[in-house]
């Protein structure tokens, strides 16, 4: 197949040919085309299947605003639905099918349903598929799910790669038409920051789609001049194929660029990046978007907008049809008639429905002044259309123009509202807009050139005068405003076919008519009844026409309707590039500790703590399931030594006059007298008088101590500690820094802890449990003279130690921990038998911090002064914390030993019914004790620790399961301590 | 939203943390006769602005510092950023 | 006396690699000391800064170099600075103590912490993926420093060079820092 539609002149660059594909069909067109201006250079005006009627559509816009034309690109795991074939460059080996039909594109099966359109007028789903009840799931949804949406998607993994990125500029211009080009080279002049971004691969707007002149040379080559100039300026940023899709708070805006969508393959590089562009000031210059006129059977493949049809000739070069019929009501519309006559394409008739002079003479063309199109004939595109008048006029194009919506949507992003022009019979930008941001040119409602380029000009002087950057624009650029005379028309009334509004959602005059027939006022409600403007279009081309007719309909004006509100984006955006980077293992970072290279290296299994990754466990080859290994390692810490690397826990390093009054403000218990040397367990309250956060801290010197936080609180808790300290007790002298990441810290645990240390710690240290105590702590030196912390403490209830190196040495430390362990067969143990070991122990932990638990609960009530202030002591005193009849923490054993206990279960009385009345508290933590051999548990229940021995029930409605279980004391193992402190 | 820092100027506000209302800073006194009360008027009782509102923001990712944003609920505008520790001292904390 | 001795690992083992336009390097041996000023105390730290280092108390977001070139201070809070400089063994606190005697509270943090640097003349556009901070040479040169956040990681940057920036970043993540980085150049240079 030849180019049968390609003419002469346009920015193609024919020196080259691509080939391409459509539904498999080999095609050429040139370097500069789109998709739709290939197609139609070829002759193809069928582009696809609408959504709801299969009605066939051809393109109708020639920008970002196409409803009609979208495509599936490429194949395999590259192919992308929807893809609009107006803004899809061409590249040689492009593959495109259309959509949403079955069988050929020709010849879809599903064009039956366009034959009970009837049925499925307005808010047909909330009408048809009411009854009855048993038919939604095993008819009618199966139904909808297959025949909803228009492409498909590859059903694999994205192959491309996304990134995102940030940008900072004095002045941003949006939009690299005639007003847009006016500010940048204004701003770049004048040596401001200027980032200039175009959605177009080409800048100049619709320079480079009309035949005016600028500075007396062609608009297009005036637009290649400015581009150059701007290239050439440092303090320029120029950005082609780049949507700026969204406005936000104090400058900020989101633009979209296509990086390698041109492109055969993107060859490892993005394929899109998501900037955020920081900017002082913003000039928005998106231009319009023409609109169409509603008449009977508007739809057909050959029904274009006007201005579409001059720049696919002017620009692309390619006709969109043989005999073109224009249908206006401005004056717009005539420069596509004789634009296309210029060009040697037949102009069968202008129908204007302005009365008046033609206002130009076309030769061969019919005119029909006062005239009206009614309705169009033929099956795959138009063949003739009909006018009112009664008149049948051949046309395999119909150019429609019904005026020109400024783009104002980028200024209504902030909730800002537009305001109706009635001499443009359009919306316009309102006053209330984005701080920062002017508007200048057609999105202004500057429609004619000589406007855009002075008002872009003088948007970027207020701007650069705004920053005190003095203007310096150079010379007055010369250009002639067109005329623009429009008189508002909005549908054929005489029509008695389905006029339609919105192609891409097939929403038509009469579904806005039967919405307000029901009832629907406000804008926003017929948009979500009939769909309107709900597709991926945003009914940027349907959207007046629908107001207008509500308008009609309500005996309102069109302001008085109003618009729905303008959200980003401004365009689709892929949800890849919102994701970015951050896919599978780059979600989000990783924090490591000091061993887990060593860890790596025993085969360690791994668990996310936060943004940690720990060791949950290190199996044996023998060991087939991980009960076996935690079973082993609590075995082997309880009956020798285990070494656990708890570098996790967070540590805050406190110093200054003060500090030991600031722990005593910020802790339920003292530490004003604790001594140097010395470590204390300390409870955090909120100042609700809940549980924050528990932990040791150590006190290293008179004004110095270490603090220990939990793993998942070390964030909140510094940020908390920094709140106190700045903002409730500022005249404190007491400063805080995290050490969490500069200690590498391991617990070594057991009856042999002591004797595994004495072999690392440098002799001149005692650490005999006279000279060094259960809650002792002491800076000293290991293996020959590395400085190291360590602390006398334990969460396993065993005899432990915590040792500090710092971190560079972690590594090497674990190594020779298990070097000189070998004669006590240390295990290193995870993250399992450590909660297994502090449950055997009865030590509150995640599950039992909720922060929906007291002091009381955690059976630590006793610890909260009464003698001092601290955070949560004063609301820790409300009765409801303090009620007789207030949860305990206590322990849990099933009375037939062989049960499993479940955490999130709830205990019931004997006897009495599993409901709510009757809940007494839940289990919070669970384990299986190799100590004692069979299933713990530790919990919250009513007046706990009074009753001890008593039995009651654990139900777990989600596991099914009703075990009794004995009331027992939470420390399942060695409850007077005597272990610790040997 | 940018925060103007006020000692490190204009700063993305994905860099701090959010608080809440700027009164958080005026906490009761423990020994006060309506202890209880204030404290609950403290911690539970807040005004909900639609326009200016005081508020405390955090800038984890940056100095550290507690700020007092004055901003504007209804529109995001940002008229006035301090160091709430200054704000507290000025305010008779730590006297 | 133990027969074993500890051996320093640096956080990226040493991290080094040159591609086009960029080069990323692991500063190792870079000490790191927090100096907190006690409240009543910046005439002393001031005085004690000068006497010992011939240096000035930096700014927040600034940094003051020492009179032999050798210590970098940065300004990272009112009431905090962190000095930097090339000392390999971990006693990096008892060094400053030595200088500034019982003046300030200092906290060692060289462990806490890795250093890169990125330099050359693509930097700015590796940077640019992951710095939201505006690094136009004119607003953000030499002499000064700031704190921010890099694909949820915290980071120091400072300009060490026309075209050379130091990435300071908590150890503990540093591997997934250290991929963030080369994701960008690989994203922008290749």
């Amino acid at each position: 197949m030849t180019q049968t539609n390609r003419i002469s002149g346009g920015l193609v660059d024919r020196s080259k040919t691509l080939n391409f594909t459509f539904n498999g069909k080999n095609l050429q067109g040139h370097p500069g085309d789109t998709l739709a201006s290939a197609l139609l250079a070829n002759g193809q005006r069928m582009m696809g299947r609408s959504f709801k009627y299969h009605r066939p559509r051809g393109v109708l816009t020639a920008g970002s605003e196409e409803p009609n034309a979208l495509v599936q690109l490429r194949a395999g795991a590259h192919q992308e639905p929807n893809t609009r074939a107006t803004v899809a460059e061409l590249f040689d080996g492009l593959a495109a099918t259309s959509q949403n039909h079955r069988g050929s594109l020709e010849t879809d099966l599903m064009e039956v349903t366009d034959l009970f359109s009837r049925f499925l007028s307005a808010g047909f789903y909330y009408k048809t598929f009411m009854w009855p009840k048993s038919f939604w799931e095993k008819v009618y949804e199966p139904i909808i799910r297959h025949s909803a949406g228009l492409g498909r998607l590859s059903g694999q993994e994205d192959p491309d790669i996304y990134d995102k990125g940030f940008l900072h500029c004095d002045l941003l211009v949006i939009g690299g038409g005639p007003a847009g080009l006016s500010a940048a080279l204004t701003a770049g002049r004048s040596g401001a920051r200027v980032i200039l971004a175009d959605e177009d691969f080409l800048f100049g707007g619709r320079l480079n789609a009309e035949t005016f002149e600028v500075d007396a040379m062609p608009g297009s080559d005036w637009a290649e001049r400015a581009r150059a100039e701007l290239t050439a300026m440092d303090n320029v940023r120029l950005m082609t194929r780049t949507t700026v899709y969204g406005a936000y708070d104090h400058g900020i805006y989101g633009a979209l660029e296509r990086m390698t969508d041109h492109l055969p393959t993107s060859s490892g590089k993005p394929r899109q990046i998501l900037w955020r562009i920081y900017s002082k000031r913003a000039v928005l210059c998106a231009g319009a978007t023409e609109r169409p006129i509603a008449f009977g059977n508007n739809d057909r493949p050959g029904v274009m907008l006007a201005g579409a049809v001059r720049a696919y000739a002017n620009r692309w070069a390619a006709a969109p049809g043989k005999r073109v019929a224009v249908f206006t009501n401005n004056d717009d519309g005539w420069r596509t008639a004789s634009d296309l006559s210029r060009a040697g394409v037949t102009i069968s008739a202008i129908i204007d429905s302005r009365d008046g002079e033609p206002r130009a003479q076309i030769p061969g063309a019919t005119v029909a002044m006062g005239g009206r199109v009614m309705d169009t004939c033929g099956r795959k595109g138009i063949r003739s259309i009909k006018l009112v008048d009664g008149r049948t006029i051949d046309a395999d194009c119909l150019a429609v123009s019904g005026g020109w919506n400024p783009n104002v949507h980028l200024t209504g992003h902030q909730r800002g509202r537009p305001a109706w022009r009635e001499d443009l019979a359009a919306f316009v930008p309102g006053e209330d807009l984005p701080a920062g941001m002017a508007v200048a040119g057609a999105a202004n409602g500057a429609l004619t050139l000589a406007a855009a380029l002075s008002e872009g000009r003088a948007a970027s002087e207020k701007a650069l005068n705004d920053l005190g950057i003095s203007p310096n624009g150079g010379d007055m650029v010369k250009a002639e405003d067109e005329a623009a005379d429009i008189t508002a028309f909005w549908h054929v009334g005489e029509s008695k076919a389905r006029a339609w509004l919105d192609q891409q959602n097939d929403v038509t005059a009469k579904d806005v008519k039967l919405a307000h027939r029901e009832s629907y006022r406000s804008v926003e409600h017929l948009k979500r009844y009939t769909t309107l403007g709900m597709a991926t279009d945003q009914g940027k081309t349907a959207n007046m026409l629908a107001l207008a007719i509500m308008a009609e309909c309500t005996g309102k004006t069109i302001p008085e309707t109003g618009t729905t509100i303008f959200r980003p984006p401004y365009t689709p955006i892929a949800m890849g590039a919102l994701a970015g980077r951050a896919r599978g293992k780059d979600f989000r970072p990783y924090r490591l500790t000091p061993s887990h290279k060593w860890a790596e290296e025993q085969g360690a299994v791994f668990v996310t703590t936060g943004m940690w990754l720990r060791a949950q466990w290190f199996p044996r080859p023998d060991e087939t399931h991980w009960r076996e290994s935690v079973d082993r390692e609590v075995a082997g810490t309880r009956g020798s030594v285990g070494v656990c690397d708890v570098t996790t826990l967070g540590k805050i390093d406190i110093q200054g006059r003060d500090a030991a009054e600031f722990l005593n403000k910020l802790y339920v218990n003292g530490f004003a007298k604790l001594a140097v040397g010395k470590v204390r367990y300390g409870l955090m309250l909120r100042e609700d008088g809940m549980a924050m956060d528990d932990g040791t801290t150590a006190r290293l010197g008179e004004h110095h101590f270490v603090m220990t936080t939990t793993t998942a609180n070390a964030g909140p808790v510094f940020r908390h500690m920094e709140f106190c300290r700045q903002c409730l007790w500022p005249e404190l002298d007491v400063n805080l820094i995290s050490t969490t990441d500069g200690w590498a810290q391991f617990a070594v645990a057991g009856p042999n802890a002591r004797k595994l240390l004495q072999k690392v710690v440098d002799p001149e240290h005692d650490i005999t449990n006279e000279a060094f105590p259960f809650m002792a702590c002491a800076e000293l030196t290991i293996c020959g003279g590395t400085k190291a912390r360590l602390f006398r403490i334990s969460f396993s209830g065993e005899l432990a130690f915590e040792i500090a190196v710092p971190a560079r040495y972690g590594d090497s430390l674990m190594r020779v921990l298990m070097a000189v362990g070998e004669e006590f067969d240390v295990v290193p143990y995870g993250t399992e038998a450590l909660g297994v070991m502090r449950i055997e122990k009865g030590h509150a932990a995640g599950n039992e911090l909720t922060g929906q638990t007291s002091a009381a609960n955690l059976g630590m009530g006793r610890m909260v002064s009464k003698k001092k202030d601290c955070i949560g002591n004063t609301l820790s005193e409300r009765p409801d914390l303090n009620r007789d009849d207030g949860l305990r923490l206590v322990g849990f054993k099933p009375v037939n030993r062989v049960e499993t206990l479940t955490s999130g279960a709830h205990f019931i009385a004997l006897g009495k019914s599993a409901v709510m009345d009757n809940d007494e508290g839940w289990m919070s933590s669970v384990t299986f004790s190799p100590e004692l051999g069979h299933s713990i548990g530790i919990g919250f229940i009513k007046q706990g620790s009074e009753r001890l021995g008593e039995v009651v029930r654990a139900v777990d409605l989600v596991r099914g399961k009703d075990i009794e279980v004995e009331i027992v004391s939470a420390h399942f193992i060695d409850p007077e301590g005597e272990r610790l402190r040997v | 939203m940018i925060i103007n820092h006020p000692l490190l100027g204009p700063r993305d506000a994905q860099e701090f943390t959010y608080l809440g209302d700027a009164s958080l800073i005026d906490r009761p006194d423990w020994q006060d006769e309506n202890a209880a009360e204030k404290f609950h008027d403290y911690l539970y009782i807040r005004d909900n602005p639609a326009g200016q509102h005081r508020e405390l923001w955090y800038h984890e990712q940056g100095d550290r510092s507690w700020l007092v944003v004055t901003r504007d609920t209804l529109t995001h505008e940002i008229t006035n950023v301090e160091l709430a520790r200054d704000v507290a001292i000025a305010g008779g904390r730590g006297r | 006396m133990s027969e074993y001795t500890l051996t320093a690992q640096p956080a990226l083992g040493g991290y080094q690699e040159t591609f086009e336009g960029v080069s990323l390097e692991e500063q190792t041996g870079l000490a790191i000391v927090s100096i907190a000023t006690p409240i009543g105390g910046e005439d002393a730290l001031v005085k004690a800064l000068k006497d010992g280092y011939g240096a000035a108390l930096p700014k927040t977001g600034e940094v003051s170099l020492s009179k032999d070139g050798q210590t970098r201070f940065l300004g990272m809070a009112r009431d905090q600075m962190f000095a930097i400089f090339d000392h390999t063994e971990p006693d990096a606190v008892d060094i400053v103590g030595g200088k500034l005697k019982d003046v300030a509270y200092l906290t060692s943090q060289s462990d806490n912490w890795v250093g890169l640097r990125l330099s050359g003349s693509k930097s700015r556009d590796v940077l640019e993926r992951i710095c939201p901070l505006d690094l136009e040479p004119s607003r953000f040169a030499e002499g000064k420093v700031a704190r921010t956040s890099m694909e949820h990681m915290g980071v120091i940057i400072l300009p060490d060079g026309a075209d050379s920036f130091l990435l300071i970043t908590a150890s503990s993540s540093a591997a997934s820092f250290l991929h963030a980085v080369e994701t960008s150049i690989q994203n922008v240079v290749g």
